[in-house]
């Protein structure tokens, strides 16, 4: 009986021995599965290889929107405006006052396209004082008018100086160009030349002197001829 | 005619009036620009000639207040008022660092350009001609042309106005053809010393062509020929050959 209950006890201590020798580390083996379960509640590790090794690592993202800048329009001044008076010779008819409009382009420092408008009062030729009572043409056919386009340029730029304090930058210039006149009850094709001078005072204002030949052929006095009208005027012109 | 003079001398007055408006108006504003070379120099007139009196160091500040052809007048930030030329202001930048830029004209402008004008002497129908016109591109090689015309001749003077297209071939070659097509009106009339002399007005239709060269700048010279073809109330209609050269510019 007794050796019948060593056997049991042994061969339960048998069983036993070789489990506890499995589970050896038993003690640090719960302290791992705590370390296991507290990896696995937090985050996973970012992996490093994803990213660019070579970049350097950003500090802040750029988000900035770039402002936009509202720019103002330049103002270009290059149109020059104005009125002028003088006295113009029409050939045959006597030297009368003239007056007309003019207006320019500039187109670059040097060349200048311009319009011009003008209109005088023809008098009497000598035959016509002369041979008494006499009426070569009407009254209203000795209105003589002039339109024409010219191309001009500025032939020597320059500054005029009033005293000491102000300086005005001017041009001496030439032009010509061609356009119509009105006279005597028909428009006869005109080609004009001439020469001026400009002074600018200030940026917006101009004073002019030119002198120009009005060129055109005529019959009114029986031999077909051309006429050489010449005009002699100073202006005032504005600058847009 | 001291009354009518009194007239004349008034409407001048009130004309010149109305051209000083503008020029004296309210204060506006103007463009800053930065220095970015080395310094910008500032001339004392619109000009190559004129002498630079001031320069202004890389990062200074000016104002443009208004250009004149390829001049820019600008005020320095100590109040000092000049002119820069387009070729110094082709090195600025606006406030956002930016480089300014701006229409120039030059060999490229007159590939494509949005605006052209220019006047023409020539012969109409035999006649002594003068038209100017404007004209609006839509691109480099289409524009939408106005054109008005005087002819003078010894039978007849009139006016021209057509209305048209025009198609450069080649924009950007310097000697650069060009073809057009369209309508216009005629106006006629005929010397007093004729038989059945009466004023009219007819419509016309043309096509032509020509050429375009480029001078310099904003310059070309333009070389044109149209046929017109009158259509008019009498039985037959009539043709008249339109020839014209002239300067143009485009801006």
């Amino acid at each position: 009986m007794e050796t019948g209950i060593r056997i049991l006890l042994l061969t339960a201590l048998l069983a036993v021995l070789p489990g506890c020798a499995s589970v050896r580390d038993w003690y640090h083996h719960r302290a791992e599965r705590r370390a296991a379960a507290r990896a696995q509640s937090a985050p996973p590790p970012v992996s490093d290889s994803s990213q660019d090794e070579s970049a350097p690592p950003r500090v802040i993202e750029p988000e900035v929107a770039r402002r936009k800048i509202k720019v103002p329009r330049i103002h270009s001044s290059n149109v020059e405006v104005g009125l002028n008076y003088g006295v113009l010779s029409i050939e045959d008819f006597g030297t009368h006052p003239v007056y007309g409009i003019s207006a320019a382009y500039h187109i670059t420092e040097d060349f200048f396209f311009q319009a011009d408008v003008g209109r005088s009062h023809a008098g009497r030729t000598s035959f016509e004082t002369l041979g008494g009572n006499i009426q070569l043409i009407t009254e209203s056919e000795r209105r003589f008018t002039y339109y024409d386009l010219s191309l001009g340029y500025n032939f020597l730029p320059g500054e005029a100086f009033l005293g000491r304090g102000i300086a005005m930058t001017n041009a001496f210039y030439l032009i010509g160009g061609i356009g119509g006149t009105d006279f005597a009850g028909d428009t006869k094709f005109t080609v004009n030349f001439g020469a001026g001078y400009r002074v600018v005072p200030a940026d917006w204002l101009a004073v002019h002197i030119t002198v120009q030949d009005r060129v055109f052929q005529s019959s009114l006095l029986g031999t077909t001829k051309l006429t050489n009208n010449l005009e002699a005027r100073i202006g005032t012109t504005v600058f847009f | 005619m001291i009354a009518r003079l009194r007239q004349v001398a008034l409407a001048s007055l009130v004309l010149l009036g109305l051209l000083l408006t503008p020029a004296v108006g309210g204060a506006r504003e103007y463009l800053q620009l930065f220095v970015a070379q080395p310094y910008l120099e500032l001339h004392t007139g619109p000009g190559r000639g004129y002498p630079v009196f001031n320069v202004v160091p890389r990062d200074g500040s000016v104002d443009v207040l208004f250009r004149r052809t390829d001049w820019f007048k600008v005020r320095t930030e100590h109040g000092v008022e000049g002119w820069a030329s387009q070729q110094d202001m082709l090195g600025m930048v606006l406030a956002d660092g930016s480089p300014f830029r701006f229409s120039v004209g030059d060999r490229a402008g007159f590939g494509a350009h949005r605006y052209e004008a220019g006047l023409f002497a020539g012969a109409y129908g035999g006649a002594n001609y003068v038209s100017g016109y404007a004209s609006l591109s839509f691109n480099s090689q289409l524009a939408l042309e106005a054109a008005l015309g005087q002819f003078l001749g010894r039978f007849s003077n009139g006016v021209t106005a057509d209305v048209g297209l025009t198609h450069v071939i080649v924009p950007e070659a310097r000697w650069s053809p060009f073809l057009t097509l369209g309508v216009g009106e005629v106006h006629v009339e005929p010397k007093a010393t004729l038989v059945q002399a009466a004023n009219r007005t007819e419509q016309t239709a043309y096509v032509g062509g020509g050429v375009r060269y480029y001078l310099t700048r904003r310059f070309f010279v333009r070389g044109e020929y149209k046929a017109h073809y009158v259509f008019t109330k009498r039985n037959q209609n009539q043709e008249a050959d339109e020839w014209k050269l002239g300067f143009a510019f485009f801006y």
